[in-house]
């Protein structure tokens, strides 16, 4: 995973991208227990291409030059680990990648979103296992409460939260 | 409760802030583990799943009594 997180900078440093963070079912193991995963989601910050467009072209393009190949649902094997991007989709990812925290891996700089905002991402997107990541989370990250509850304030999750906790 | 069932319940949220509280890059050596125990069911099933390869030692669980 380190050789991973070295091209993730190289991307990012090439402006392939402005800024990425782990985040998902590894971001929510950086705070947790290990769980089972096979993917790495990786949220990206995009430049704006030409007509206001999001896409995701760029970094494939990017990849592909380094020899690593997009797979059929989206991933691309880079170092031996099907990672997958997602472009930040909306306020509240938006958000989320603004404030990722920085770790290191290995003596490799790399960015994890922090956990509230796991949380509120898990509550947002809502299927069965995202209800697990928010229990998980809740049980064993050291959440900021009063940080989560801006957060879902301010995104309109507060109702969710309440019918995930209560 | 009985108090073996109440020992073998502690032992296990004792194992499971273990795990929490291993650095990451351990963290990330025990999913691999979990792909590897996992993928030989999943495939029995049909389903392609590929372990992540790294060239670091695994075993982790091994590695920390659980």
């Amino acid at each position: 995973m380190k050789r991973t997180i070295e091209v993730l900078n190289e991307l990012e440093k090439e402006g392939v991208f402005y800024r990425y963070a782990i985040g998902g079912a590894m971001g929510a193991i950086f705070y947790t227990e290990p769980f089972l995963t096979f993917d790495l989601d990786v949220f990206v910050v995009l430049p704006q291409a030409a007509g206001g467009l999001l896409s995701l072209v760029p970094i494939y393009n990017a990849l592909h030059a380094r020899d690593y190949e997009q797979k059929e649902n989206e991933c691309v094997v880079i170092e031996g680990i099907p990672v997958q991007f997602l472009p930040a989709y909306n306020a509240l990812v938006e958000e989320a990648l603004d404030h990722a925290q920085q770790i290191m891996y290995e003596n490799v700089p790399a960015r994890v979103l922090r956990s509230e905002y796991l949380v509120a991402i898990a509550l947002q997107t809502g299927r069965s296992k995202d209800r697990e990541r928010v229990r998980i989370l809740l049980e064993q990250a050291q959440l900021d409460m009063n940080l989560l509850a801006d957060i879902l304030k301010r995104h309109q999750l507060e109702e969710k939260w309440k019918q995930w906790t209560e | 409760m009985t108090p073996e069932l109440a020992k073998i319940f502690a032992a296990k949220e004792e194992r499971r802030h273990k795990l929490a509280s291993l650095p990451f890059p351990e963290k990330v050596q025990a999913v691999i583990q979990l792909q590897e125990m996992a993928a030989t069911i999943l495939r029995s099933r049909g389903k392609t799943v590929r372990p992540w390869s790294t060239s670091s030692p695994r075993r982790v669980f091994d590695r920390i009594g659980v």
